[in-house]
């Protein structure tokens, strides 16, 4: 059936380099999470915070942009099999919230989006909007990524 | 309404897409007919045979020297079930058991199907 292909062929590809399927989205949230910390290093930066980095440096901007980016692309593989595969759970808490903050998660990143084209707003709204998705990210990446590591395996 | 409010609203409306998508499971797979036990996730059988099975027959069932390779190997409901229950050549009976075991029963029989 076409739509059970979906699931397979998922699988088929995502094991040509990991062992699994969880395997691999443990992984991809967590390099998206690295990328993640990138982002908030370089937005401090930018915030005329961490003084060791250059202030205001075009590198450290560009840095900022691509690793969102780079988060962007690491959480699609994941949000595809955990939206349309795995659905909304709630068979205990740590499936539950993170069913729950994985929801509101692309929400926010739109919300971000947005935010920063929008130079009419405030200036604190920019770095809230940015610190929630990042804290969002994070409490996916525990109650995913490190449960599995720390209670299935670490590994690839 | 002022400008302020667009991220709000085309967050909502993406808060709401994501919720709407996940109800619904677009692509969840179909268990396998003709499992020996029943109502077993295929996702939550993949977690656990990582945890309980892997050490043997590898990470995804590919072989790991102990276990013999699952992928591909055209095991049935039934025969799975058995080994789970009842153990072979030098796996323990009864490894997994209850929910445990539908979902690992799933997740092999998905994963061993040509």
């Amino acid at each position: 059936m076409l739509l059970g292909d979906v699931s397979e062929t998922y699988t088929d590809l995502v094991t040509t380099v990991f062992s699994s399927t969880i395997a691999a989205k443990a992984w991809l949230a967590s390099a998206a999470l690295v990328l993640v910390l990138v982002q908030i290093t370089t937005a401090a930066r930018i915030y005329g915070r961490l003084s060791f980095l250059p202030e205001r440096d075009a590198a450290i901007a560009a840095v900022h942009r691509w690793s969102g980016r780079g988060a962007f692309l690491l959480t699609l593989p994941v949000f595809f099999h955990c939206v349309t595969i795995l659905g909304f759970q709630t068979p205990d808490t740590r499936v539950a919230v993170h069913s729950l903050v994985g929801t509101f998660f692309y929400g926010a990143f739109a919300a971000k989006v947005l935010i920063v084209r929008d130079r009419s707003l405030p200036g604190w709204v920019l770095p809230t909007a940015g610190l929630t998705l990042a804290s969002m990210l994070g409490v996916l990446w525990l109650t995913s990524s490190f449960w599995y590591f720390t209670t299935v395996r670490f590994g690839l | 309404m002022g400008r302020g409010w667009r991220p709000i609203l085309v967050g909502a409306a993406v808060v709401a897409g994501t919720f709407g998508l996940a109800k619904a499971q677009v692509f969840e797979p179909e268990a396998p007919a003709g499992s020996a036990v029943t109502g077993g996730d295929i996702y939550r059988g993949e977690i656990v045979f990582e945890r309980e099975c892997a050490s043997c027959h590898g990470p995804g069932a590919e072989g790991g020297g102990v276990g013999p390779r699952l992928v591909a190997a055209g095991l049935d409901a039934a025969t799975v079930t058995a080994a789970v229950q009842q153990g072979r050549g030098v796996m323990p009976p009864g490894l997994v058991s209850g929910g445990d075991e539908a979902d690992v029963v799933t997740y092999v029989v998905s994963l061993s199907t040509p």
